[in-house]
């Protein structure tokens, strides 16, 4: 009994920001009932105070996360490396840009029901991050999936609204059994849940694969690429950023990102750090031209179809898609990393590892869509939100300062120096190219082919905002959304922050990746 | 405090012009816009204060006369990028050449910025011209002190910009915007040149670093073993770009319209600072011109054509800052020659450098007296500036008068000033050249050149002294009826200016202070001693005197003279005045050809790349056309697709797997 305890108390310090998180939500969802009266009507400004404390529960969270350093790994449940570290440190950060973001989106009567979403979301990616176990592991992916759910719906509830979030729900439970039916097949292959124990398998067996196995790949790649928006799994992508509020496309754009590809890392890497060098996994030979192919066609569909919307929303989710597509370039040539270990005799003076060049690129695309959809937020009136092209047109002439900030993150999601973007997509393709093999060579071409393209969407939209007039609307006043710029300003210091000082993450990256 | 000044003296004084940018640009543009100067004179002081004490620092056991390379002083402001293999850090890295390079800029520039506090008073851009003042004295001190050809090159292009930004200061004039625009695109001749430099170092060192290129002879000497001519193409490379930003022959046409731009600018810019960058950048890559003499021989051939096609032109101009600006081109010409004379010898390559050096450091400041007395002229005449229209204003403008008499002695080479010693050390070398075995026919030649270029100095110079201060007093109706001189805040740079003039080549002329104190700059050869020579000195002497009295006779005695001589000689006077038609060559031989190769191209680019392109943007429709049925919103479509694609993926990975496993088997 005592041992349980002790085990207990062990596993709960390794999820600790976690638990604080978790109570943060349950603790607004006890409380909320008791706000608001029979006829769901609250007090004006409530979800001022919702929003201050999703804040605060965040922040606590993020000081136990700060005094919680990575520890060696353990065959538990739970893992606090230097990958869950850096995970947790960007959902925490970027956990409350979306908390800014989602401010002034819900009304006041249900305002602490989404923020208490929000909050679960977060939690679920932290746990996914530390996940040590494939129950673990899905479960934790199911805690971003359903508070995702009532997250879409909360805030509007009218058609689209509704149409949305039904959308997401079937697909989303689609592809939850598709990374079950994976799940179930990797146990069947191993006779374990431990994802330690399953590396371990992998690396004590025999070099060959089992076909059991890539199957499992095959599914889990299809089941998490949902959420990577990668092509063929991103139909839902733009429907859905198309009919929900700004703040959950927002958050749809950048979390189930992390979430993903955090879940396939630890899935298909089998060790970060310093014992990543000793492992390899046989999982590999099937999952890396899966990935190739699906990072081509995810960059190509991507930028294509984003070309030919009007829609800036709907724009937005196909530039997501094409950004999922660089990102899974460098997981692709990091794991290609893993295998020359024993073909290749001497060592590859390789320069950027991939792994690291993706997560570095997640914290930049983190910052600069985030901004663009703070924004967005900002920059629409009372009762009208942004949709068009029109809708941006002569931005310049009457809020000049958006438009500016705007133009900064279009042009670092195009990958324009002096930004974030810039660099992001450099090192990608510095990491790609200087793999030296063939295959990853072509990877890089790929991807700066599809740069160019990216680049004359966003352009596009600067121009609108800058060369066109405004169209007339004169009838409905500005409002200032100060959360909101808020965080578009914290956005902005990331994306030109992060192009003058990319140590301040790369240096937590390295760590993960020597 | 010592240890930390000598860490932090280096980002110091490019950093003080910088703060003093941004307070103007964000605080000094809205509130006390009259008093925008202040920052930037109390930020030039501090850089000024801090290079003076670098001075000290780079040579830190005193120097004696012996060559003692001393350590470069090196910081890493930050690094920007360090990831794997790929190190990009902004460094910045000092040494004798520097530090003293850096001296001059800042004590030029804050004599100008008081100059200027004055002159640009009631300007309705006065902040914006101090901030772009400060945003140049911060890039070229960083161009001084980069660490490596990236940063230098960087800045390089930086001062280019705040060139650009201050010749069209007056932007609404039609002829600034112009001469703007000339001096941008011309520089992009140079540049171009540079940068195939700098890929051509890279792709031969494998580095840009200055410390690891110049001050590892080795690794020199094994380039040089394995391509010899690599080094050949890579200073010529270095040369087009210092032609380009030194106003050389064939690129010099930019740099006498740029005297549209303030008065204080030209002073500072376009004579003192950023067009003896090139003169720089040949002097800092000394170790690699060493190995390259044929492109030495270019150098100094360039350098000669310079001098004498400026010289010439400046006989006859009438506006004063243009025959300056003239003079200007011809002394560049002069440092060049200098260089170019290491190709005499290999021993003769620190005298070469360090006499270049000496005399773009006397003509800092005696040209800067002279563009800012011409300004104090213009500021009397109510912006009038052919001599033609004033003359006699030695009464009028005392303090002008003596402060531009200074300045023209010294640039005329009269024995003892500033000019004199530094230009007779040129002489010299070039001499020591022309007595060379291997190539002395040509330098005497430069040589000859040379000796014909200074005469024509100290007669073009006293013309347009003459012509202004002397004869019988008139003044254009613009200014008034009592014009009115220099007040205090331009009087007093004005003097320091006209003392500096007179004295900084007294001081370290005959003892070779300079020139001993360069000869610690590190990766420089070793060098000796090189003697006086008082041949040069009394040729230089009597010519500078022999210019000067034919000015007078010309000028001052029979005024008719100069009239009579024009219209007895109308050909060569017009050759002259159009500066031998070069600018008009430019156009017409090759502004023309490219403006029809630019029309070629443009109906190319219409009727063939549009086309293609329009072909191209066809795809994205025709590709959407394909996929736009299944993304129609039907959610069940869309699991319908994902299902398919799960299918594919998993049936290509097993049939690869049975390949495979075959294959093995």
């Amino acid at each position: 009994m005592n041992e349980a305890i002790q085990q207990l108390n062990g596993a709960l310090s390794l999820i600790a920001p976690e638990a604080v998180m978790l109570a943060g939500v349950c603790l607004i969802f006890f409380a909320a009932p008791f706000l608001v009266n029979e006829r769901g009507e609250a007090p004006v400004g409530l979800r001022h105070r919702w929003g201050f404390l999703s804040l605060l529960t965040l922040v606590i969270a993020g000081c136990v996360w700060w005094q919680s350093p990575p520890v060696p790994r353990t065959m538990g449940p739970f893992v606090l490396d230097e990958l869950t570290w850096y995970i947790r440190g960007l959902t925490l950060f970027f956990g409350a840009v979306l908390v800014l973001l989602h401010w002034n989106q819900a009304d006041d009567s249900r305002s602490a029901e989404s923020h208490a979403c929000l909050l679960a979301i977060l939690a679920g990616v932290n746990l996914i991050a530390a996940s040590n176990d494939l129950i673990g592991l899905f479960v934790a992916l199911e805690l971003v999936s359903i508070p995702t759910y009532l997250f879409l719906l909360l805030p509007r509830r009218d058609a689209p609204a509704q149409e949305a979030t039904l959308k997401y729900f079937l697909l989303s439970i689609f592809s939850s059994a598709i990374v079950l039916f994976g799940m179930s097949y990797l146990y069947g292959a191993t006779g374990t849940t431990s994802l330690a124990g399953i590396h371990a398998a992998f690396s004590a067996g025999p070099h060959q694969v089992n076909p059991l196995v890539a199957v499992a790949t095959v599914m889990l790649i299809a089941g998490l690429g949902f959420r990577l928006t990668a092509v063929p799994f991103h139909f839902y992508a733009p429907d859905v950023f198309q009919g929900s509020p700004t703040s959950a496309a927002a958050m749809l754009s950048f979390v189930p990102k992390i979430a993903g590809f955090v879940a396939l890392l630890r899935l298909m890497v089998p060790a970060t750090g310093a014992e990543q060098a000793a492992t390899s996994w046989s999982m590999n030979p099937a999952a890396i031209p899966l990935l190739w192919w699906l990072a081509v066609i995810t960059m190509f569909v991507g930028n294509l179809m984003a070309l030919m919307q009007t829609d800036i929303r709907r724009l937005l989710a196909y530039s997501s898609v094409s950004h999922a597509g660089y990102m899974i370039v460098g997981l692709v040539v990091g794991m290609e990393h893993e295998i020359p270990k024993e073909v290749l005799s001497q060592p590859v003076a390789h320069s950027v590892s991939g792994i690291g060049a993706m997560l570095f690129y997640l914290a930049v695309y983190g910052s600069m869509t985030l901004g663009t959809f703070a924004v967005l937020i900002a920059a629409s009136r009372v009762n009208k939100r942004i949709e068009t092209y029109d809708d941006l047109s002569g931005l310049s002439r009457t809020r000049p300062g958006l438009a500016l900030v705007l133009a900064i993150f279009l042009f670092s999601l195009a990958g324009l120096p002096p930004t974030a973007g810039f660099l992001g997509k450099l090192n990608l393709f510095f990491a790609a190219w200087s793999q030296g093999f063939e295959s990853s060579r072509w990877l890089a071409v790929v991807l700066a082919i599809n740069a160019a393209l990216g680049a004359w969407y966003y352009l596009k939209i600067i121009g609108v905002m800058f060369l066109r007039d405004p169209v007339d609307r004169s009838e409905t006043e500005i409002q200032i959304e100060a959360p909101s710029l808020l965080a578009a300003g914290i956005c902005l210091m990331g994306t030109i922050g992060l192009f003058f000082f990319p140590g301040w993450i790369w240096g937590p990256i390295q760590s993960i990746m020597p | 405090m010592t240890d930390w000044l000598q860490e932090n003296v280096l980002w110091l004084i490019p950093a003080a012009p910088l703060l003093a940018c941004l307070w103007i640009v964000l605080v000094g543009h809205v509130i006390r816009r009259q008093y925008a100067h202040r920052p930037l004179v109390i930020g030039l002081a501090v850089a000024l204060v801090a290079s003076l004490y670098l001075l000290t620092v780079v040579v830190p056991h005193g120097f004696g006369h012996e060559h003692e390379p001393s350590h470069s002083v090196v910081t890493t402001v930050y690094q920007w990028i360090q990831i794997g293999t790929i190190d990009i850090p902004v460094k910045l890295r000092a040494d004798a050449m520097s530090a003293l390079m850096l001296t001059m800029v800042t004590s030029v520039s804050l004599l100008v910025a008081i100059f200027a506090s004055s002159y640009m008073k009631g300007d309705p851009g006065y902040p914006r011209f101090f901030a772009a003042m400060a945003l140049f004295v911060f890039s070229m001190c960083m161009l001084v002190l980069a660490g490596n050809f990236l940063l230098l090159f960087v800045f390089w292009e930086a001062v280019g910009l705040c060139s650009y930004l201050l010749i069209g200061f007056w932007f609404h004039k039609p002829s600034a915007a112009a001469a703007a625009k000339k001096a941008f695109v011309v520089n992009r001749i140079g540049d171009f040149g540079f940068i195939l430099a700098i890929f051509l170092i890279w792709q031969t060192f494998g580095t840009l670093d200055f410390q690891t290129l110049f001050e590892s002879p080795q690794r020199i000497a094994e380039v040089l073993k394995s391509q010899p001519e690599m080094f050949h193409w890579i200073c010529l490379l270095l040369f087009v770009g210092a032609v380009g930003k030194s106003a050389q022959f064939p690129l010099q046409v930019w740099l006498p319209d740029a005297m549209e731009g303030p008065t204080p600018v030209s002073a500072l810019i376009h004579a003192a600072t950023m067009v003896t960058a090139g003169v720089y950048l040949v002097a800092r890559c000394t170790p690699f011109f060493v190995h390259a003499p044929q492109v030495q021989m270019i150098v100094a051939g360039i350098g000669a054509a310079t001098a004498l096609i400026a010289a010439i032109t400046a006989l006859t101009q009438y506006d004063l800052k243009r025959v300056l600006a003239y003079s200007t081109v011809s002394q560049l010409g002069y440092m060049f020659m200098a260089l170019g004379a290491a190709g005499g010898g290999a021993e003769l390559a620190v005298p070469a450098v360090t006499f270049a050096m000496f005399h773009m450091f006397t003509h800092a400041f005696f040209k800067a007296v002279l563009f800012l007395s011409a300004g104090s002229v213009m500021h009397a005449m109510g912006d009038v500036i052919d001599m033609r229209r004033f003359s006699g204003l030695r009464k009028a403008l005392p303090i002008t008068h003596w402060t531009f008499l200074a300045g023209a002695l010294a640039l005329a080479g009269v024995p003892l000033l500033s000019g004199f010693w530094s230009k007779d050390e040129i002489l010299a070398v070039l001499a020591a050249a022309s007595r060379g075995s291997e190539h002395g026919g040509f330098y005497s030649v430069i040589l000859g050149i040379a000796l014909l270029t200074s005469l024509m100095t100290a007669f073009y110079t006293f013309r347009a002294y003459f012509m202004t201060f002397w004869g019988d007093e008139k003044f254009p109706e613009e200014a008034g009826h009592h014009p009115h001189d220099a007040p205090p805040a331009m009087a007093g740079p004005l003097a320091i200016l006209a003392g500096a003039a007179l004295v900084v080549g007294l001081i370290s002329g005959p003892t070779h202070l300079y020139a001993h104190y360069l000869h610690h700059t590190p990766g420089f050869p070793e060098g000796h001693e090189f003697p006086m020579d008082w041949l040069m000195m009394g040729v230089s002497s009597v010519l500078a005197i022999g210019g000067i009295g034919v000015a007078y006779l010309m000028y001052v005695r029979s005024p008719k003279t100069a009239e009579n001589l024009k219209n007895r000689l109308p050909i060569p006077f017009l050759v002259s005045n159009e500066g031998l038609f070069i600018d008009w060559c430019g156009y017409k031989f090759i502004a023309s050809p490219l403006r029809g190769f630019a029309k070629v191209c443009e109906l190319f680019d219409r009727w063939v790349i549009d086309t293609l392109v329009d072909c191209v943007g066809f795809i994205p429709a025709l590709f959407g056309s394909v996929l736009r049925p299944i993304q129609n919103g039907m959610v069940q479509n869309y699991a319908m697709v994902m299902m398919i694609g799960l299918l594919v993926c998993l049936i290509t990975v097993l049939r690869a797997l049975a390949v495979t496993t075959s294959g093995t088997m």
